[in-house]
């Protein structure tokens, strides 16, 4: 295999950052004029928050639920019962509510967009936007990506109360002698604000991250039908390696705190 | 007046454009013609800045299309129509709402209500109906969304036009329909257009004031539609010999 060849992975890379650099770089540029997207994000915010609700409330559930059984099935006998509440708020409000909901989110809002601009740009209109004088950047990318920032710290809070109100429930019924006052007291023991902060400004960053992907992969996209397919699933791999990179780079400013 | 300077364009490996000398003057309608992938839609990318050269430039109205600045390229497309081969309507709005997009620019306060009548009289131009505004473009038929793209292109008021592939695709009614739209809207607006074709119907008989074929990145013809019908030249003769008889079948 030539050197070429071997180098050609990092080369990609390379230019993805480069073209991420820029593309930052563009909304930047845009941001301080409201009047270009504010409408249209707050309408993208208002469908992605909307639509995704249902999904992001069932999952996060689906997260509380499984948390309190496990540590349910793992502390019996050896720690008390209460710590399974601890566990959960913990799990639940720094981890698996804004990591859950970001997953969801790139499914199925980061696909969506991806796959939206894709298309457009195989279909040339993306080239009939710059025809006409109009940037993309502010017409189709500074919408998306406020609207991801708009929507996703409330959409984690309400999938942390989802995760923590299944977590109380199921724990109840599946964990032997965990009553409802065990859980709210390991809850209470374990929160501060500080926590809930952070699964906020987690949301931002993921919501952030979710949305820019989503465009930045998805303005690469060409190639037909078959392009736009892989497109989609590239944006959806590459946000999903991204928001764990994150979610690692993240973790200090709990500790911190 | 646009000029295309010495233009090179690879992708890749593949040499597309290798040094294209062109000149379009005001008022003018070329046609740009020449056998599939010779770079004939590249090149007219390059009128308005939505291709890079790697050498050489395009000169609109006195205006450098590589050295300008943003605001300098804004004003450039301001001035240009773009017809796109499949017209490239924004499918998640309304046949309105394309319009309107052309109607206005980035910071224009017209609301979309403002801009229906003046709508309403850009599809007359294109002989579509009032109705078909409030329709999305995937329920609009493939000669109707050309004719919205059409409507869009000149609703800026340009002084050029761009026709990339404007017959591709269409019946033969339809093509005839588009090249008769071509005509009447480039004599109504008085623009100067390039139309891209590799229609020799739409090139020799509707109205075009000059041809330039395009071979292995170069012009290698520029002239009257009698004059190339008339060429030496076996390139050119080969061109038309071919391109007629594919018509034929």
């Amino acid at each position: 295999m030539s050197l070429k060849r071997l180098l050609k992975p990092f080369r990609a890379g390379l230019e993805r950052t480069g073209r991420a650099t820029l593309l930052i770089w563009a909304i930047l540029k845009v941001l301080p004029r409201p009047r270009l997207y504010l409408s249209s994000a707050l309408q993208h915010a208002y469908v992605i928050g909307i639509q995704s609700l249902p999904l992001v409330l069932f999952i996060a559930a689906l997260g509380g639920a499984v948390t309190s059984q496990q540590s349910g099935a793992q502390f019996t006998g050896g720690l008390p019962l209460w710590v399974i509440g601890s566990v959960l708020a913990a799990s639940v409000i720094t981890e698996l509510g804004p990591l859950l909901t970001a997953i969801v989110m790139t499914a199925r809002v980061g696909a969506s967009i991806a796959a939206e601009l894709a298309s457009m740009q195989v279909t040339e209109q993306i080239d009939a936007l710059r025809a006409m004088g109009r940037d993309p950047v502010a017409f189709l990318v500074v919408p998306r990506v406020v609207a991801g920032i708009i929507v996703f710290p409330p959409l984690v809070v309400l999938a942390d109360a989802s995760g923590l109100f299944a977590g109380w429930a199921v724990g109840q019924i599946a964990v032997d002698g965990l009553t409802s006052g065990d859980i709210i007291y390991g809850m209470r023991y374990y929160f501060r604000p500080w926590s809930l902060i952070f699964s906020v400004i987690k949301g931002t960053v993921f919501g952030f991250a979710v949305a820019f992907t989503a465009c930045l992969v998805g303005l690469e996209g060409g190639g037909g039908a078959e392009g736009v397919g892989k497109t989609t699933t590239a944006a959806v791999v590459i946000t999903i390696v991204m928001l764990m990179v994150l979610d690692v780079l993240l973790a200090p400013v709990l500790k911190a705190a | 007046m646009i000029e295309f300077r010495n233009l090179k364009k690879k992708f890749g490996d593949h040499s597309v454009l290798d040094g294209v000398d062109l000149l379009v003057r005001e008022g003018e309608t070329l046609a740009l013609l020449g056998p599939s992938g010779t770079g004939k839609s590249v090149l007219l990318k390059h009128a308005i800045g939505l291709l890079e050269p790697d050498e050489g430039d395009v000169i609109v109205d006195g205006i450098s299309i590589t050295r300008a600045s943003s605001f300098e390229l804004a004003e450039v497309r301001r001035k240009v129509g773009y017809v796109f081969q499949n017209a490239a309507l924004f499918d998640s709005l309304t046949v309105a709402e394309n319009l309107w997009l052309a109607q206005n620019d980035e910071n224009g306060k017209r609301t979309l209500p403002d801009c229906r009548e003046e709508a309403i009289e850009l599809l007359g131009k294109v002989n579509l109906k009032p109705a078909v505004l409030d329709k999305y473009p995937a329920e609009l038929s493939g000669g109707m969304r050309k004719r919205v793209g059409v409507a869009r292109a000149i609703a800026s008021r340009p002084r050029y036009l761009l026709w990339d592939e404007p017959t591709t695709g269409l019946d033969p009614v339809n093509a005839d329909n588009i090249d008769e739209l071509i005509m009447e809207v480039s004599q109504d607006l008085g623009v100067t257009s390039i139309v891209v074709t590799h229609d020799l119907d739409t090139a020799f008989e509707v109205f075009i004031d000059r041809i330039a074929l395009l071979y292995e990145g170069k012009v290698r013809a520029s002239a009257t539609p009698a004059e190339i019908l008339n060429s030496e030249d076996p390139v050119v003769k080969r061109f038309v010999r071919r391109t007629r008889i594919e018509a034929q079948r």
